[in-house]
């Protein structure tokens, strides 16, 4: 069973700050492995071992995505190899773009029998690639998957819906998003991180790939902090207790909160 | 002995931390041939590091000859400030030397920056960068002169080397598990507590009086601490300003102190406030500084193991130039050449490491160490902190206030202003005596 894990290298919002005009300075950010897809690894990993399959990572991002530290905080996870599609033309790439050059890349491995991902991206959490690849590669896509059973050709999957869980069985190829807590993901160990160096790399372009133009971008023309919930700002003076306990009383009545 | 070349070994040194003592020893050693492995805690180098500050680059340049050039350098320090600050009054030493812009002595750094620039000039070299590694513990064999250290452990993997470099900080728990660090007393060790303020760079330079990339550096002793042992700093970055504390623990715990107390009075000070003015903060974290100069060097070596930088504890506060990063920089530098020529002669016990504390004492960094080994118990007189900079202040009040009243000679006012001050004659000449010897 070959299972592609499409994950990202991505700056955590943790980190970036919003400035007082609302422009996100993401300087101090550094890019990780994003939050959830460590949880889409495990899943990957544990159906690949249970019926003697192949986990490969796929990442599509700008160059940076294949630097040495990102490339060994990869395949220091349990990956058996990666396909890394690093290409500058994809800096600051929207969900729509990014899942097209997935599914061509999940096309350029072939014979890929599931696609997993994570549950969103920590940087972005739009949800939307999975569903987008999905739609590129003409496979179903199912969403909060919490287990994975099954081999090549028909899976059973588990997923939560609004009240309960629901288990679907797939045949042919399909692309899942795993729910946040559908694994517990192991950390990399030293040895881990060793051997990470000694796993094969394919880096591809998006020239190479022949990704088909998408049709329309999205483009951020600007960012600004929320407004702030208009407040009373209402002050009681305190130095007489009482005064003041009756005071804010009634102010509460007056406003109905009591 | 063989030990060098046993062939379960997965690497020939472990380094533990991708600080820059750490950075500088595997760098030099990767550069001649070895491998290395450099551990880090934090996700990424510089991850885990708040800190910044000013760093003396000779040394740093003698390892990257190109340091000024390429590394992420903040400003290079031409001005630096010497400041007693009162409740009321300010009296300050402004030193700016264009000497010092060439050749450049000292720049400010945040070590954010630096950390993750230092880790890939090692991975460029051939060291192993491993980040988001916590070591547990250093795994040890008993050998022929006891305990030698021969490898680490994290989570359930071990590695093997030749050499353990513990270069994990202050504390140094690698040190202390083999028992190469005692547990330092509260006088040897402070808190520091600091922010990073952004501020517009053109701001920074009116406000500091610079051009371009020149730099500045304050030290601070007196109200900034509110009479507590240690110092205020205010260091330019590029459009940031470091700006914190750094407390004596003994004299904190003695004085029933809060640290972020005492670092807000500073940032709110009226004579610290208007440099920080509509600037906005973008970091706050607090650290363990070691202040204990020479007395704080323990063993800083044994079989299979070598200890640098902080973890060493190798930091310097004369009072006028708190130093620790070129310390940093020194030690690597001795143990990367004491290491290379353990290896090479095959000998990696206390022994056969012994390069490294010959040539880190024969540095500057070991002579200095010695030079100031005084300027610790000289800086813990709480005179220091409190009465002189007041003493100065009056005087200067009763000089410059001319409130219609007859002037007296200076020497007068400054008797009258000594006879209210609980400074008494024998404490200026003792201090002054053990000043002089100290610095």
């Amino acid at each position: 069973m070959k299972i592609v894990v499409a994950y990202k290298w991505a700056p955590n919002p943790q980190d970036a700050t919003v400035g007082a005009a609302g422009a996100v300075d993401w300087s101090r950010a550094k890019p990780a492995i994003s939050e959830y897809d460590p949880v889409a690894v495990e899943l990957a990993r544990e159906l690949a071992d249970a019926t003697g399959g192949e986990v490969i990572g796929l990442t599509a991002g700008a160059k940076g995505v294949d630097a040495t530290m990102a490339r060994k905080a990869a395949l220091s996870r349990r990956f058996d190899r990666a396909v890394i599609v690093a290409d500058d033309s994809l800096q600051g790439a929207g969900s729509t773009e990014l899942a097209a050059v997935l599914a061509a890349a999940v096309r350029h491995i072939g014979d890929v029998d599931l696609v997993i991902t994570g549950d969103s991206s920590v940087d972005v959490g739009g949800k939307m690639v999975p569903t987008v690849l999905a739609g590129q590669l003409g496979w179903p896509a199912v969403a909060e998957v919490s287990a994975v059973t099954g081999g090549a050709g028909s899976v059973r999957v588990e997923r939560a819906i609004a009240g309960g869980t629901q288990v679907l069985e797939i045949s042919g190829p399909a692309v899942l998003a795993a729910s946040t807590d559908a694994a517990v993901p192991r950390l990399p160990g030293m040895k881990d991180i060793l051997a990470a160096t000694k796993k094969p790399v394919q880096t591809l372009t998006v020239a190479e790939l022949g990704v088909p133009a998408t049709g329309s971008t999205v483009t951020v023309k600007g960012t600004s902090r929320p407004d702030l919930k208009a407040r009373k700002g209402q002050m009681i003076d305190a130095k007489d207790p009482a005064a003041a306990a009756a005071e804010l009383v009634a102010a509460l009545r007056g406003t109905g909160a009591l | 002995m063989s030990d060098a070349s046993e062939p379960e070994n997965d690497f020939d040194v472990v380094v533990v931390g991708a600080g820059i003592a750490g950075c500088v020893t595997a760098f030099q050693l990767a550069q001649q041939g070895h491998s290395v492995v450099l551990i880090e805690r934090g996700e990424a180098p510089g991850s885990k590091n708040l800190s910044g500050g000013v760093l003396y680059c000779r040394g740093m340049q003698e390892v990257f000859p190109d340091f000024l050039q390429e590394a992420p350098v903040e400003r290079r320090v031409t001005r630096n400030y010497i400041n007693f600050l009162n409740a009321e009054s300010s009296i300050g030493i402004d030193y700016k030397d264009t000497r010092l812009a060439d050749p450049v002595n000292a720049v400010t750094v945040l070590r954010a920056k630096l950390d993750p620039w230092l880790a890939e000039k090692c991975e460029e070299a051939g060291v192993f960068v491993m980040p988001g590694v916590r070591v547990d513990r250093v795994l040890t064999k008993d050998g022929p002169t006891g305990k030698r250290v021969v490898g680490v452990k994290a989570g359930d993997d071990e590695l093997r080397a030749s050499v353990v470099v513990a270069a994990d900080g202050v504390n140094s728990f690698i040190a202390q598990e083999v028992g190469l660090r005692p547990k330092q007393p509260l006088n040897h060790l402070a808190t520091g507590v600091k922010c990073v303020v952004s501020l517009p760079r053109e701001t920074i330079e009116a406000r500091f009086n610079l051009t371009g990339d020149e730099g500045a550096a304050f030290a601070v002793v007196g109200d900034c601490t509110e009479g507590i042992g240690g110092g205020g700093f205010i260091y330019t970055n590029t459009d940031s300003i470091s700006v914190g504390v750094v407390l004596r623990l003994d004299d904190m715990v003695a004085k029933n102190k809060s640290a972020t107390d005492i670092f807000d009075h500073f940032l709110t000070h009226q004579f610290v406030a208007p440099y920080l003015d509509g600037g906005e903060i973008t970091e706050y974290g607090c650290h363990m500084v070691a202040e204990g100069g020479m007395d704080m060097i323990g063993d800083i070596d044994m079989d299979g193991m070598v200890v640098v930088g902080d973890a060493a504890g190798l930091t310097l506060n004369t009072g006028l130039t708190v130093r620790g990063m070129d310390l940093a920089v020194a030690s690597g530098v001795a143990a990367a050449a004491g290491i290379a020529s353990a290896l090479s002669g095959k000998d990696t016990s206390k022994v056969g490491l012994a390069g490294y504390r010959e040539q880190l004492f024969a540095s500057f960094a070991g002579q200095d160490m010695k030079t100031y080994a005084k300027a610790p118990s000289f800086l813990e007189v709480q005179r220091m902190y409190k009465d002189y900079g007041e003493l100065i202040g009056n005087v200067l009040y009763g000089a410059f206030n001319l409130d219609n009243q007859p002037r007296q000679h200076l020497a007068k006012v400054a008797l009258k202003a000594f006879k209210k001050s609980p400074v008494k004659i024998r404490h200026l000449i003792s201090d002054g005596f053990a000043g002089v010897r100290a610095l």
